[in-house]
């Protein structure tokens, strides 16, 4: 009898106006937006290589130790996955005079933003009906009388509904794909396939749970135009409303200080202070150096105190225990300004990631932040890269100034031993260099869990509620 | 609900002709719009969004421009500083555009022009998903509530058997029709307009966000659009329910030409602009910068030259290549404001943008003030960092957003227009289907 059910909501849905309108509409906007972001990931993918020849030159003739760090940097090549989901890639960089403003105003349009907001208002125009017009139309007094079980029907018409949408959804899908590898320099590797597959799994989970909110809804009005009407509230405030306001609303829950004023308190702290404290640290060592050697009493110049130091070891001992004991002052000082900074530095960083933390939490009530973390962090895209990046690039650190550049100043030095060697040009194109590798699929996997498991959850909870109002709806 | 507030519009519109004798007919179907609106679940839910969502927007945007203010006071340059740096603009509240990335401190070194993102925050969140300010409520949220409020103005009333009757007492389609936008429109604008200026009001409360009263005037017009914005999805809507027959398929029409207009032409029109317009990205003109400078100053070092000819160079190699990437940068804005205008929305958020001051083409106007800031400066900043001297003073950068006059010659008026074209149009075009409308 489900079957039969499945069968004719399938077979509804498919015949209607709403349906071809959407499915038409996703096909097209996929497959637009497929050959639009492939076109600029091939841009940039030029655009990579086009710098990474001009620092091959730069490497051959004006590289030198000093100021190598400004040159050679950890910068991410665009991967494949960008032609599908832009996550945090957008080439924004406020810090930078000429920063893009482009991406601001008008963020870019990816798979992600067509699942969570096309696909997510089609599956609420499939769906806001499905108990109430049925009830408007007099097929559902029909449909009980049958001594059908009414967890049966609502199970038969939310995996119909579902089904409905999810064969389109992938169908579009595939399109783009297509579009996206018959480009002959879009090579896509083993991994990336099934980060896809998952992303789609995800998008599943994530039309189910707006198929449910329609439901749900549905079977709580008894008519079609009230029910629509909240739903679209309902929708509002999931897509448009709670992920663009949980930064701020956590920013007021959970305040950090400003990096401003944390970046000026630190400054003060190792320097102003620095120097005071030093200074006091510096006589007090002093007097009592004076104390054990009363000969630094006299006062000399610079020329006098070298000759005597020359002159007379005593005089060199109690110079030599004055210079430590100076030495010994300000490193006391840099000791105690530093901890003092650092605990500052750690409290903002704490309470920047307890305010994170919190933004994350209220935005993943949104469905829609759960899917595009999800997509983000599957696509590499999403915060994990950024800081498996970041281990990439320590990584690297270590390699060019462990090893890199002793051996290749030892090399130098063996050239010519007077050589300036932070200041002289040197051939450094057979340095290390920063290379990209995509972490593995298993802690993309483990980074998207979170966010998979609350759209399970969704479902399962939503599924409850629908079916608790369905059977305590009045079908008269 | 709906019975019963239909009853009582019925009653009501017996009583509203008794008294009503003297109005002219759209202002009689104009009243009947909007008491029928006001019984309804609709109007209930809409009310709650606006009420809701413009209070919080410019309440969170209100504390986080406090927190700019803030971090502005302990950043201030030292009179004398060779600093480039604008206080945030209380508009920003309304209108966050681009407001970050010009409050940035612009520091004048010997080999150019550094940003400093000190404002950044930590938290990552806020990279996820575009900033809850005011235009976002009004070009996203309250399209699709003006939608809303239009969809079903036509096939509703056929469904009903209403419109028979309307059009059987001799009152002319267009009067029916103009008398529906008007108080469909105002049933929309008046909540909409009280929270907005109560809001305002309380904002102005406090005395760190001090208005001017041009700035009070830019926010006169900046609602005036708003308005004019919501104007045309009424239309729209109304335009669309009088060519289908059913208020189902008006809804699923228009929310696909929603989406089509406040997301996917905008977003996807920058992006296409790109494809033809070549423009160097960030990081590669950053690193172009790097190389630059580190290679000029091995040089000086290397061959003993004059230090501050090899700082020239740096700086007129930089110059060069902002040139480049300015004019390249330009075309490509321009480009893709062209193919955005197809959308309202995008007009809508440029023109709106532009007028609060955080808008594109102020953000480029103030880079070039702070390059023409640097050029003034650069050879006194280079000859005194060469002869050793310090602490030398340097003229204060002083920036004036441009005049109401200047926006509105630079594209805010054809914006402008092109709003109010997309009304004229959509209204006449739905007078058009409307008259041609079967009412059985």
């Amino acid at each position: 009898m489900i079957k039969t059910i499945i069968a004719k909501e399938v077979r509804t849905n498919i015949l209607s106006f709403r349906f071809l309108v959407s499915f038409v509409l996703l096909f097209v906007i996929v497959a637009v937006t497929a050959l639009v972001l492939t076109g600029d990931y091939l841009r940039r993918l030029d655009e990579y290589s086009q710098r990474q020849a001009e620092l091959e030159r730069y490497l051959r003739s004006y590289a030198h130790f000093n100021r190598i760090q400004n040159i050679l940097q950890a910068t991410q090549p665009p991967i494949p996955f960008q032609a599908l989901v832009r996550g945090l890639t957008a080439d924004v960089n406020i810090e930078a005079f000429d920063n893009d403003p482009l991406p601001v105003m008008f963020p870019l349009i990816d798979l992600t933003f067509i699942v969570t907001i096309l696909v997510s208002l089609i599956a609420l125009i499939l769906s806001y009906d499905a108990v109430c017009g049925e009830k408007e139309d007099g097929t559902l007094k029909l449909m009980l009388a049958n001594g059908l079980a009414r967890s049966k029907i609502i199970l038969a018409k939310v995996a119909g509904g579902t089904l409905t949408l999810i064969g389109p959804f992938i169908l579009s899908v595939a399109a783009g794909m297509l579009i996206v590898i018959l480009h002959p320099r879009v090579s896509w590797a083993g991994p990336d396939w099934a980060a896809l597959g998952l992303i789609v799994a995800g998008a599943v989970l994530f039309i189910t749970v707006f198929y449910l909110i329609g439901v749900l809804i549905s079977s709580l009005h008894t008519s079609s135009p009230s029910s629509i009407m909240t739903s679209l509230f309902v929708w509002v405030l999931l897509v448009l409303v709670v992920p663009n306001l949980s930064p701020y609303v956590s920013a007021f829950l959970s305040p950090a200080p400003s990096r401003i004023k944390i970046a000026r308190e630190v400054s003060r702290l190792t320097d102003v202070d620095r120097d005071e404290l030093g200074r006091k640290l510096a006589d007090e060592r002093r007097r009592e150096v004076l104390k054990q050697y009363p000969v630094l009493a006299e006062r000399l110049t610079e020329a006098e105190v070298k000759k005597r130091v020359a002159e007379d070891p005593e005089y060199r001992k109690a110079y030599e225990a004055d210079r430590a004991a100076n030495q010994g002052a300000w490193n006391e000082a840099n000791r105690i300004q530093g901890a003092k900074a650092d605990v500052i530095r750690q409290d903002l960083r704490r309470k920047e990631e307890a305010q994170t933390g919190l933004a994350r939490s209220i935005s993943m009530a949104s469905p829609l932040a759960d899917f595009t973390y999800l997509a983000a962090e599957l696509s590499s895209t999403g915060v994990r890269n950024t800081l498996h990046v970041g281990r990439l690039a320590e990584a690297w650190g270590r390699a060019f100034g462990g090893e890199y550049v002793p051996k290749k100043m030892a090399e130098m030095k063996a050239k010519d031993p007077t050589v300036d060697l932070w200041n002289t040009a040197v051939d450094m194109t057979d340095a290390p260099r920063f290379r990209y590798t995509e972490e593995g699929l298993g802690g993309r996997v483990e980074a998207a869990l979170p966010p998979f498991a609350v759209l399970l959850g969704y479902c399962v909870v939503l599924f409850a509620a629908a079916y608790v109002a369905f059977i305590r709806y009045d079908a008269r | 609900m709906e019975e019963q507030g239909n009853r009582d519009l019925k009653a009501g519109n017996i009583k509203g002709e008794k008294r009503d004798r003297v109005l002219c007919p759209p202002m009689i179907i104009a009243r009947k719009e909007i008491l029928s609106n006001l019984l309804s679940y609709k109007f209930f839910v809409v009310l709650l969004l606006i009420v809701l969502l413009v209070a919080t927007s410019l309440f969170i945007m209100h504390r986080d421009f406090g927190q700019r203010m803030a971090d502005y006071q302990v950043i201030r340059p030292k009179p004398g500083d060779p600093i480039a740096l604008v206080a945030p603009n209380p508009l920003a509240i309304f209108a966050r555009g681009l407001d970050d990335a010009m409050t940035r401190s612009f520091e004048v070194s010997v080999i150019g022009i550094e940003a400093r993102a000190g404002q950044a925050s930590g938290n990552i969140i806020y990279s996820f998903f575009p900033a809850p300010d005011f235009l976002y409520v009004v070009r996203v949220v309250l399209s699709l509530v003006a939608l809303l409020f239009g969809f079903d103005q036509v096939s509703r009333e056929r469904e009903q058997g209403t419109l028979k009757l309307v059009l059987g007492s001799s009152v002319s389609r267009a009067k029916v029709l103009s008398g529906k936008w008007i108080g469909n429109f105002l049933s929309l604008a008046v909540p909409f307009l009280l929270v907005t200026l109560l809001g305002s009001a309380l904002l102005m409360l406090d005395r760190n966000v001090h208005f001017s009263s041009g700035q009070l005037w830019r926010l006169a017009l900046i609602l005036a659009l708003s308005l004019l914005y919501l104007g045309f999805f009424l239309s729209l809507g109304m335009l669309v329910s009088a060519l289908t027959k059913r208020a189902a398929t008006s809804v699923v029409i228009l929310l696909f030409l929603w989406s089509l207009f406040v997301f996917i032409i905008p977003n996807l029109g920058t992006l296409l602009a790109r494809q033809f317009v070549s423009v160097p990205s960030v990081r590669a003109l950053s690193e172009k910068r790097e190389q630059t400078w580190t290679r000029e100053v091995l040089l000086g070092i290397g061959k003993g030259g004059n230090w501050a000819d090899h700082m020239r160079t740096i700086s007129s190699e930089n110059d060069q290549l902002e040139q480049d990437y300015r004019l390249k940068f330009e075309r490509l804005v321009r480009l893709s404001r062209d193919i955005n205008r197809i959308s309202p929305a995008a007009s809508f958020l440029d023109a709106a943008s532009e007028i609060a001051g955080t808008g594109i083409g102020e953000e480029s106007r103030l880079k070039r003030e702070v390059i023409r800031y640097k050029d003034s400066i650069i050879d006194q900043l280079i000859t005194d960092q060469g002869s050793g001297k310090r602490d030398a003073q340097y003229p204060a950068f002083l920036y004036k957003p441009r005049p109401l006059a200047e926006i509105f010659a630079g594209g805010a008026l054809f914006d402008t227009a092109w709003l109010v074209f997309f009304n004229i149009l959509s209204f006449a075009v739905a007078y058009v289907a409307f008259v041609r409308y079967d009412v059985r």
